[in-house]
C-alpha cells in the first residue's frame, strides 16, 4: 500500500466528515451569495461549485463503500418512508396555505403553472439526495442518528434558506422532519415527494407582491450585477 | 462502511482550492464591473460654482455623467462636457470637452464639504454605483451663504 492509499484512521474520518460537510454547504453558499448574483450574466459559472461538490460526493461515497441503495435511492422502502411524511407534510401544507391567506388579506389569488416549475421534482431530488444521502449521512458518521446530527442537517438546509425569514424557518422545519424520517427510512424519492409538494404549493400560492419572500441568498433583497 | 483514505483529503484540498480561486476572481470581476478604475477627475469651488473635469479613461469619447453631493445631498445631476482644453493638454483626454461645472445655491454659514462623483451603469443601466472624482472640496460660506474660500485640510 503506498502512501496515498493509506487508510484515514476512525478518529480523523469523523473530522473528514465534518469537513465534508463544511465542503458541500461552502459549495452551496457560493453558488447563492457570489455566482447568483456577481454572475448573473454568466449563469455557467455556478455550474463549477456544483459539478465540484458531485464530482466530491460521488467520490467520496466510493471511498467510504456507499451503494446507491445505501444513500435512499431505492424502492423497496418507499411506502414506509412515505407512511412517516404524509402526516407532517399535510400538516406543512395546511399551514402554508392558511399564512398565504392570512397574509393576502384573507383571499386566494393562485398563480399560473410556469414551465420552470416542471424542474422542481429534479431540483427537490439533488436537494435532498444533498442534505440526506450525504449531509445526514455525514452527520451521522460523527455523532450517530439522533437529534444532534439531524439538528445540524436542519440548520444547514435553513442557513442555505436564508436571509428569507419565512424560507428560513420552513426549512429548518422541513429539515428537521426529513432528516428524522431519513434516519428511520432512508428512501430519496418519498423525500423528493413531499419536497415537491411543498414547493409546488408554495410557487403556485404565494402572490407576486409576496414573491421577495421566496427569494434566498443575496436575492433576496434585489440585488443582481 | 469503509474507512476512507488519504486521497479523499487530496480531494477536498483541491476542491477547496479551486473554490477559493472562483471565489477570488468573482470578487475581482465584481470590483471591476460595479467600480470599474478608469475614472479620473479632478473639482474645485470658485465664484459659486464647483467646476472640474471627468474622464473615462477607458472609453475617453465618452461624457462623464457627474453627480454634485454638498454636506452628503445630492444636489444636481450633469455631464462633464464643458470646454476644458487644459485636460486635453495635459494628457487626459482626447479632446477638449470633459469639463462640468455646478451653480451652489446659498448655504447656511460655516464649514461644508462637495464631492463630485461619476455616475457608473451597468447591466442596463439597471446598476448604477458612484465614484468620487478626486478628493472632497471643503469650503466656507459667509452670512450671505456666498463661498468665501476652501478649507485646507490638515
Amino acid at each position: 500500500m503506498d502512501n496515498k492509499e493509506m487508510l484515514v484512521i476512525p478518529t480523523l474520518s469523523r473530522s473528514l466528515a465534518l469537513w465534508e460537510i463544511a465542503s458541500i454547504t461552502s459549495s452551496g453558499l457560493i453558488v447563492l451569495w457570489g455566482i447568483q448574483v456577481f454572475a448573473d450574466r454568466q449563469p455557467w459559472i455556478g455550474v463549477v461549485p456544483i459539478v465540484l461538490a458531485m464530482v466530491m460526493m460521488i467520490y467520496s461515497h466510493r471511498q467510504r463503500g456507499e451503494s446507491a441503495r445505501d444513500l435512499g435511492f431505492r424502492l423497496d422502502n418507499f411506502w414506509q418512508s412515505l407512511s412517516l411524511l404524509i402526516v407532517p407534510t399535510l400538516v406543512a401544507l395546511a399551514l402554508i396555505v392558511f399564512v398565504v391567506w392570512l397574509l393576502n388579506d384573507q383571499r386566494f389569488s393562485p398563480r399560473s403553472f410556469r414551465t420552470r416549475l416542471l424542474f422542481v421534482p429534479l431540483w427537490a431530488l439533488f436537494q435532498q439526495y444533498a442534505l440526506q444521502g450525504f449531509i445526514n449521512r455525514r452527520a451521522m458518521l460523527v455523532w450517530g442518528p439522533g437529534l444532534k446530527s439531524v439538528a445540524l442537517v436542519a440548520a444547514i438546509f435553513s442557513v442555505l434558506h436564508m436571509p428569507s425569514p419565512a424560507l428560513g424557518l420552513l426549512a429548518l422545519i422541513g429539515g428537521l422532519i426529513w432528516g428524522s424520517s431519513y434516519q428511520k427510512q432512508p428512501n430519496l424519492f418519498a423525500l423528493c415527494l413531499s419536497h415537491t409538494v411543498v414547493s409546488l404549493v408554495l410557487s403556485l400560492t404565494v402572490p407576486p407582491n409576496l414573491t421577495p419572500f421566496l427569494r434566498i441568498g443575496f436575492k433576496y433583497f434585489g440585488l443582481v450585477f | 462502511m469503509s474507512q476512507p483514505t488519504l486521497k479523499l483529503v487530496h480531494v477536498l484540498l483541491g476542491k477547496s482550492i479551486v473554490e477559493s480561486l472562483l471565489v477570488a476572481g468573482l470578487a475581482i470581476g465584481f470590483f471591476f464591473t460595479a467600480f470599474p478604475p478608469y475614472f479620473r477627475g479632478w473639482g474645485e469651488v470658485a465664484d459659486q460654482r464647483v467646476s472640474g473635469w471627468a474622464v473615462n479613461s477607458a472609453l475617453p469619447e465618452e461624457r462623464v455623467v457627474v453627480q454634485l453631493f454638498v454636506d452628503g445631498v445630492l444636489v444636481e445631476n450633469g455631464v462633464a462636457n464643458e470646454l476644458r482644453p487644459d485636460v486635453r493638454y495635459a494628457g487626459w483626454a482626447n479632446d477638449d470637452y470633459h469639463g462640468y461645472s455646478f451653480a451652489l445655491t446659498a448655504m447656511a454659514p460655516g464649514q461644508h464639504e462637495a464631492r463630485v462623483y461619476a455616475l457608473h451603469k451597468q447591466g442596463d443601466g439597471v446598476n448604477q454605483t458612484l465614484q468620487l472624482l478626486g478628493d472632497p472640496i471643503r469650503f466656507r460660506t459667509d452670512e450671505a451663504g456666498r463661498s468665501t474660500g476652501l478649507v485646507r485640510s490638515k
